[in-house]
């Protein structure tokens, strides 16, 4: 008895939709349908699975099998500014030297035992007499020595902790990455980092390869060491003051190092274990 | 298509709206129509900065990877605490139900939105990738990270405001009650997480520690009150819709959340100095040297005499706790919180943490705000001042009559009678008429 009302009913909840409004209708959706995939697309980079299982860089690489180190001998460095330069060419970093993956520092000693720290251009052109330090004029200079500066790859990051987006992390192998599709370019990495590691990409012409706009950092040439070679600033270094290697392998050049001669970190105070040893530094390394 | 605005109905079409925008023009006075030019042309400015910051990664700002967070951030962080204070302050009536707290209500919640919004804004330039921000928050949130947990607080406390303030205009007394307490809650982990965001970094000493959320807690709470102060001053002095309460319930509410404030902001000043100047740590002694005597001298001592202690003595003393003497020491109050967030941020970063390329063993690290920056700082309180104006003239302030409050415990409640019968014994009661005011 109620079939005619439940009829009713039914049709009345029916949409009545004519021809034109389907048209309309199609039109409206099928460019929004292909705008949502090439938006899902563009967000499936950001949206991606943890970055602890990306895929390695080449298919025979296994990260977990090694724990990469480095060290350097401010004994041996001259301070020619090679490594500096090298890196800007293998990473396509800008040439202006506040923007840096590695830099050189001088560290100039005075009889009153104090430390003076410059960095002249990043040390890209090399230490010369006439960009001797100007606050040790007429002091008496008791030592200087050149220490090259790097991302730490710090085992307790604090970089990669404050990240909100997860988009710098640290691989099974001990390096730490940034994945420039996540990053948001917030400058949180760049101001937890303690030994100013870090910079933000900047626009411009000059960085052929990076991404304007997210942090960028020492990777130790990811893109070279996974190959089985080592990073650029290493071979360029005309004296071997820069060592790189497998601490797993006791027989890599950095594994010699750290077990013939005694090193020390920067900053060991903050608890941050570096992954870069220094030769040669004397007492309290808060630079 | 019909809609009802203020009790007007209206018809929604081009030619209506046109002509109802040029008969609102017309009854404006003049210097309401000067205050909305200075303001958009102040807004037209920072628009033309934030255009410029769009492209990830131009340089159109001042700072460098030495110095990485610049007055863009000073500015959020200023706009986020001071929402934070805004219902930290007048909870007190909207959820503990205390009277002399409740003509702070309704403006209070409309600045409070304001703000919020505003932050949002001033981040969203501030960052290289805003739209991954939200992506990246939601897809991959990384829970150790303070940042994350920060934007979780504020973007749940954006939501209680918008409930707080849609239940309170449309008299949903029930929804209106849970929402200001959602809302004051989320009001005290909000900065607190800000704090956080500064305070667990221990590469910078000046912000490491504890004490930063607290203090941006207590900032929070002075920076409310200090632009509920302005607000309630030119309420009263203005003759504005419920000015009378104004004058005898708001300014004394906001003379005590300002003395809170300021009180503690001192406390807390004085033990970060002392903390400073006894530190071992030479970027935390060298920060506290820098406001002192350094680079930071002149704000951080402008500050101290102008933002901390005229407005401290204002209100305590008698001849001038009047509504003038809680203006001043609200409008110095709040360009002190101004100033404070500018050097909370510089500081931080003023000690280097290395020498960087191109910079010779410098003792503190320059920055220099861009006109970028500066166009886009000054914009954000242009827009704050425009759209709270606006709202002035055209929402309806009167307090609403379905004050619900939490039961508190029962001493409190006690003392809380006790105190209402001395008053009726010594004031007359308030008339409607109390309630009834002008509009801009």
């Amino acid at each position: 008895m109620n079939e005619p009302d439940d009829q009713e009913a039914g049709n009345a909840l029916t949409p009545q939709l004519s021809r034109r409004q389907v048209l309309g209708l199609g039109a409206v959706a099928v460019p929004c349908l292909a705008g949502s995939t090439v938006l899902f697309d563009w967000l499936t980079g950001i949206t991606a699975g943890p970055i602890e299982n990306v895929e390695p860089i080449t298919a025979r690489y296994d990260p977990t099998a090694h724990r990469w180190g480095f060290a350097v001998n401010t004994n041996t460095c001259i301070g020619c500014g090679l490594c500096v330069v090298a890196c800007k060419e293998e990473n396509g970093v800008t040439e202006d030297p506040e923007y840096s993956r590695t830099w050189v520092e001088r560290h100039t000693t005075t009889a009153d035992g104090v430390v003076h720290v410059d960095s002249p251009e990043g040390g890209i052109n090399g230490f010369t007499p006439d960009t001797a330090p100007v606050m040790v004029a007429g002091a008496t200079v008791t030592d200087v020595r050149f220490v090259a500066r790097l991302c730490m790859q710090c085992e307790d990051s604090p970089c990669t902790g404050v990240c909100p987006v997860g988009a710098t992390y640290r691989t099974p192998d001990g390096v730490i990455l940034v994945d420039e599709d996540r990053c948001i370019g917030c400058g949180y990495c760049v101001v937890a980092c303690p030994y100013g590691a870090r910079y933000i990409v900047p626009a411009g012409g000059d960085s052929p390869r990076s991404v304007p706009g997210v942090a960028d950092k020492c990777t130790f040439c990811y893109h070279r060491i996974t190959t089985g070679r080592r990073p650029a600033c290493v071979e360029a270094c005309p004296v071997g003051a820069r060592i790189f290697g497998d601490l797993n392998d006791p027989m890599s050049p950095v594994s010699i190092v750290l077990r013939e001669k005694p090193t020390k970190v920067l900053k060991a105070g903050l608890g941050t274990k570096p992954r870069v040893y220094y030769v040669g530094l004397e007492g309290e390394v808060d630079a | 298509m019909m809609v009802t605005v203020a009790g007007r109905e209206l018809v929604l079409s081009p030619r209506v709206a046109y002509r109802a925008a040029r008969a609102e023009v017309a009854r404006t006075p003049r210097v309401l129509k000067a205050w909305y030019g200075v303001l958009l042309v102040l807004m037209a400015f920072g628009a033309v900065g934030a255009a410029l910051t769009i492209p990830p990664g131009t340089e159109v700002f001042g700072t460098t990877p030495s110095f990485e967070w610049g007055i863009l951030i000073s500015a959020y962080v200023f706009f986020a605490i001071t929402t934070s204070g805004l219902c930290l302050g007048s909870s007190l009536g909207t959820v503990f139900g205390i009277d002399m707290f409740r003509p702070l209500e309704k403006r209070h919640a409309i600045l409070a939105v304001l703000s919020l919004t505003t932050a949002f804004g001033i981040i969203a330039l501030d960052l290289h990738y805003p739209v991954r921000m939200v992506f990246g928050a939601v897809f991959n949130p990384s829970l150790t990270s303070p940042m994350w947990w920060m934007g979780v607080f504020y973007g749940v406390y954006l939501v209680f405001l918008l409930v707080e303030v849609w239940s309170m205009f449309t008299e949903h007394p029930h929804i209106h009650r849970y929402a200001c307490l959602a809302s004051s809650c989320t009001a005290v982990l909000a900065p607190s997480t800000l704090g956080a965001v500064f305070g667990v970094l221990f590469a910078r000493s000046y912000w490491y520690g504890l004490f930063t959320p607290v203090a941006m807690l207590v900032t929070a709470l002075l920076a409310g009150s200090a632009l509920l102060g302005i607000v309630f001053y030119l309420v009263v002095r203005f003759e504005l819709t419920g000015f009378e309460r104004g004058r005898r319930l708001a300014i004394p509410a906001i003379r005590i959340l300002l003395a809170v404030g300021l009180v503690g902001s001192l406390v807390l000043l004085g033990r970060g100095l002392v903390a400073g100047l006894s530190s071992e740590d030479a970027a935390l002694h060298g920060a506290t040297m820098a406001q002192l005597s350094g680079p930071l001298a002149v704000p951080f001592w402008a500050r101290l005499v102008g933002g901390l202690a005229i407005p401290l003595v204002l209100i305590a003393l008698p001849a001038t706790r009047t509504v003038a003497g809680t203006g001043l020491a609200a409008a110095l109050a709040f360009v002190g919180v101004v100033v404070d967030r500018l050097l909370f941020v510089h500081a931080g970063q003023i000690i280097p943490t290395t020498a960087v390329g191109g910079v010779v063993s410098e003792t503190f690290v320059a920055y220099t705000p861009s006109l970028v920056e500066i166009s886009i700082v000054v914009a954000a309180f242009a827009f704050v001042a425009f759209v709270y104006t606006l709202a002035e003239r055209y929402l309806d302030l009167r307090e609403t009559d379905f004050h619900i409050g939490f039961h508190l415990p029962g001493f409190v409640t006690t003392a809380r009678e006790r105190l209402a019968a001395r008053r009726v014994a010594v004031e007359p009661i308030e008339t409607s008429d109390d309630l009834a005011g002008g509009t801009l």
